[in-house]
């Protein structure tokens, strides 16, 4: 055992997908395998997934990164989750926290007192005024959250809002030192063995051959490997998720920074909006069965709120994902393996799930077919279970102010999401699990933010006293908002703590 | 939408009682009504008085202090269950409850124990076992390795405190059992006819009368069996209750036994013991009638997980109590964390036979069943690389099914790659540095007897 052989791999194309791979396996994995990267400096990359969920951190800690290095060098700034503008209503909006409701402790969810508080006519605010999170992020707040979970301030997580581009080189100079190899080249073949149908190695521009055992391919959208090479058929999910374009266009930060990434619906679509330290990333996605690339760029150039720093810049693709994600020797990562849109920031989860699964499932020489299926499991659950989330997002919906608005609100979605909602609107009861990386709290959020009014409440919630409820509720609001007041403004917490480097 | 308003619990064992107290301790805005009879012989939940450390949890959510549970109900205690003669040729083995070992550097501990080759007996990093094996006590166990501790119930004594504490929380108890029920067109239970005449209305009917599911049964009779994979068909029980802190649960030609409940296969040798059917109700909530305990779930006690079973039933009843139109959409989330939370006992529970190495009939026809498709999914998990896939409602932990694996002698083909990150050196001494802390922590614990007759002072008269 000790002698083994380690797997020779190949890490097929750089960017974020193709660093996060290579640092954690040279970080984790070190006597088991020899890590190879091939990218092309010609090639750019995608690098729309500029904002992230708080799983990120627990990658970042596993790999031994310090959070202020990373955040200066990737001119990053803290999130605590989405703002949903326009979707439900015309004017409506809230924030989907990476965070509780309340004090998020107890048997009843605090969802189930703000339902009985508002079926009872009380005098109760919109439920994100109870969630420390979102009470930050309405103020420009930031602190750490604090480790008593007494306290309501340990109640949220957070996440970051970085620049991709910048993030590959910062994993690769971590990968390099740990003994990952880069290789400069241009791939232009993919060799089958003749008996086997497993991948053999890679043939570059110029002529050289790099043969592994195991090939992740991290290609992007081209999907190399799996997708051209051996042919792995793709579920297409656009009859759920239509939108199948995006036009990106980064701006000046003109306006506060803002520690949430915002989602405003368009007609078409809708539109993002990230804050960095030195700029904003915008972007429009929408569906090309519901509106031209034109009328998508005049879109965003009239929405953006800080000067353009460069011209808008289309990007197509399309909703779904690969029927494996492992087939044969060769592992997909990142967008070689599927895409979802970016509404709920699960762009580089969806990478750290597959890495965190390969790591665990790490194979020998010889791959044995046990491993590859469970790791196709595991991936099929996360891909399942955001894509069933973010159709939630556009169904919930009472728009019908334009066609594609009017298309989404009325489409049939998978059983799995109509029983989620059914079971919500009943009693306010979401379907338990343990395993995934929505969990409760976030839809809450999403089905009190687009209007799915549950009819009714857990019956404990109704043993309390109506009156204390009330005080009790209002209390709550109160000191959630005096101790968010007395937080450090974002920016000025990132000044203190993560300053970019000057000159850029 | 109209609200349950009067329950009506039938059943008059420990299963009954609790679902009782339970509903009026956390729902006291119900109406709870018993009709109570003595608890069938073939009850396993009502009359097994072994349980597993969910029990504690139990006990808090209904305001019960161990003064209560413990002292008053003369309870003794029992860290896990010792298996011989399973192995075959093999040493006894425990599973005690809690950890083995401690991970290092995020490497789960059995990858470091099986890269050393398993150099000694997986149960010696089990504070527990260590602990029972020498009839010592503790009721905390270290930093880095847990212990978990069940109870063994007085049954009557037992039965006698949850059902005065139900009563004291305002339920209501009439005698009788319950002979006939009438139903609306749509099916829904209108009221239950008894033994005396007595017509007992009400919005929802727990059904808690053991196997026979007196109620529940008038519904419909759809039955998951379990004969194909769990062969044992007979349970005996015996009033004897164990006084160590561990069971010995011994393998038979035909099955097992131990001091307070043995289980065989008829097909297999002859016996006594009562008719047991092993499997599930396909729902067990079926529009206002839900079966709780033995009335849903028939399994062999090896594990004892019957009382376990309906107390994890009775919590969900409560915390997703429907409307009275008990909306099928309801009950089928109820349902389906029922029925997953009930395959996984049985494939813990297979998984004992599956991996047992005896050469008997019954242990040759027991270990070569074809697998449930859930079990299989873990065992070839296992077999290839020592990892088990984690499951939803799961009853028993990880370290619960390698303590079994490794106690019968199974083992991965290769260990996970993981366990290589760490060097050679700092994995041995890992290793022996947690089996010295266990054993000279537990010889500084107070003897078991000790322990429970210091207990027994405490204990009124």
């Amino acid at each position: 055992m000790e002698g083994e052989e380690k797997v020779k791999v190949i890490v097929v194309g750089g960017g974020t997908a193709g660093w996060m791979t290579a640092a954690a396996l040279t970080k984790l994995l070190p006597t088991r395998c020899d890590v190879t990267l091939v990218e092309s400096e010609a090639i750019g990359i995608v690098g729309v997934g500029e904002a992230t969920l708080p799983h990120i951190r627990g990658f970042n800690e596993r790999l031994g990164i310090n959070e202020a290095e990373f955040m200066a060098a990737t001119r990053a700034t803290f999130k605590l989750g989405i703002e949903f503008r326009d979707w439900a209503r015309k004017g409506d909006s809230y924030i989907h926290p990476f965070g509780a409701f309340g004090r998020g402790q107890g048997d009843v969810d605090f969802h189930h007192y703000w339902s009985r508080l508002r079926e009872a006519g009380a005098d109760v605010a919109p439920i994100g005024d109870y969630s420390m999170a979102v009470t930050m992020a309405y103020a420009n707040r930031f602190a750490l959250p604090d480790p008593d979970p007494a306290k309501v301030e340990s109640t949220f997580n957070y996440a970051y809002q970085f620049d991709a581009t910048l993030f590959a080189p910062f994993l690769r100079s971590i990968a390099e030192g740990q003994g990952a190899n880069r290789i400069e080249g241009r791939i232009v073949d993919v060799e089958l063995d003749g008996e086997t149908g497993d991948v053999d190695a890679l043939k570059l521009e110029s002529g050289e051959r790099i043969a592994g055992d195991l090939f992740i391919d991290c290609s992007g959208f081209v999907s190399l490997v799996i997708g051209k090479t051996l042919a792995e058929p793709f579920e297409d999910w656009s009859k759920w998720l239509p939108c199948d374009r995006a036009v990106a266009m980064p701006c000046r930060t003109e306006t506060a920074l803002t520690p949430y990434t915002s989602a405003s619906a368009m007609d078409a679509g809708w539109r993002w909006r990230i804050p960095l330290q030195h700029r904003t990333g915008n972007g429009y996605v929408y569906s090309s069965d519901f509106t031209s690339d034109d009328e998508a760029r005049a879109a965003i150039v009239a929405a953006v709120e800080g000067e353009p720093i460069a011209e808008p810049r289309v990007l197509k693709f399309k909703a779904g994902r690969r029927t494996r994600s492992w087939v044969r020797n060769c592992v997909a990562v990142g967008l070689a393996s599927g895409f979802l849109e970016p509404l709920e920031s699960t762009s580089i989860y969806l990478i750290q799930a597959a890495i965190t699964a390969l790591v665990e499932l790490f194979p020998e020489r010889e791959i044995s077919p046990i491993d590859r299926d469970e790791f196709n499991r595991l991936i099929d659950l996360e891909y399942d279970r955001i894509r069933d989330f973010l159709i939630l997002h556009y169904h919930a919906t009472e728009r019908a102010d334009t066609p594609f608005w009017d298309y989404v609100r009325t489409m049939s979605v998978p059983d799995t999401l109509q029983e989620k909602i059914d079971l919500f609107r009943r009693r306010g009861r979401l379907v338990k699990y343990r395993e995934g990386v929505f969990l409760d709290a976030s839809w809450v959020a999403v089905y009190t933010g687009q209007r799915v009014v549950p009819e009714g409440h857990d019956r404990r919630a109704d043993l309390p006293p109506m009156d204390g409820l009330v005080r009790g509720a209002a209390a709550l609001r109160d000191e959630i908002r005096e101790k968010a007041g007395r937080m450090p403004d974002h920016r000025a917490h990132i000044e203190r703590y993560c300053p970019m480097a000057e000159a850029a | 939408m109209s609200d349950i308003q009067r329950v009506l619990v039938a059943g008059g064992g420990i299963v009954a009682w609790s679902a009782a107290a339970a509903l009026k301790r956390r729902l006291p805005m119900l109406d709870v009504l018993v009709i109570s009879s003595p608890p069938p012989e073939d009850s396993l939940a009502d009359r097994l008085g072994n349980t597993l450390p969910s029990i504690a949890e139990f006990h808090s959510d209904l305001g019960l202090s161990d003064e209560d549970t413990i002292v008053r109900a003369q309870s003794g205690f029992r860290f896990g269950s010792l298996f011989s003669g399973w192995g075959g040729e093999r040493a006894d083995y425990v599973h005690a409850y809690g950890s083995y070992g401690a991970s290092v550097g995020g490497v789960p501990f059995h990858q470091l124990w099986l890269r050393e080759g398993h150099p000694i007996s997986y149960d010696s990093f089990s504070l527990g076992s260590e602990l029972g094996r020498a009839e010592k006590f503790a009721n905390a166990g270290m930093p880095e390795v847990q212990i978990g501790y069940g109870l063994r119930l007085n049954v009557d004594r037992y039965c006698e405190l949850i059902r005065a504490y139900a009563l004291h929380l305002g339920a209501s108890e009439r005698t009788g059992g319950v002979v006939e029920v009438e139903r609306r067109d749509d099916g829904f239970i209108v009221a239950a006819i008894l033994a005396d005449g007595a017509r007992v209305g009400a919005d929802l009917f727990v059904d808690c009368t053991g196997p026979g599911a007196r109620i529940r049964s008038r519904i419909d009779h759809e039955f998951e069996a379990w004969s194909k994979w769990l062969l044992c068909d007979r349970v005996s029980m015996t009033r004897d209750r164990e006084e160590s802190l561990l069971d010995e649960i011994a393998a038979t030609p035909n099955g097992w036994t131990s001091k307070c409940a043995a289980a065989f296969s008829s097909a297999h040798g002859s016996g006594e013991g009562l008719l047991l059917s092993q499997g599930r109700l396909a729902k067990p909530w079926v529009r206002n009638c839900v079966a709780i305990g033995d009335a849903a779930v028939l399994v062999e006690p090896l594990e004892w997980t019957n009382l376990h079973l309906a107390h994890s039933q009775i919590d969900r009843l409560v915390s997703m109590m429907p409307g009275a139109d008990c909306a099928p959409v309801e009950l089928a989330e109820y349902n389906r964390q029922c029925n997953a939370e009930a395959d996984r006992v049985r494939d813990f529970i297979c998984m004992h036979y599956v991996t047992a190495r005896r050469s008997e009939p019954f242990w040759k026809d027991a270990s070569s069943v074809e697998l449930p498709d859930s079990l299989q999914h873990s065992m070839s998990l296992f077999a290839e690389r020592g990892r088990l896939p984690y499951y939803e409602e799961e009853t028993f932990t990880r370290d619960s099914w390698l303590a079994v694996l490794f106690g019968q002698g199974s083992y991965p083909r290769r260990v996970d790659p993981l366990a290589f990150a760490l060097p050679s050196e700092q994995v041995e001494s890992t290793l022996s540095a947690c089996r010295e802390s266990i054993a000279s922590f537990a010889a500084s614990q107070p003897s078991y007897r000790e322990f429970i007759s210091q207990l027994g002072q405490r204990a009124p008269a």
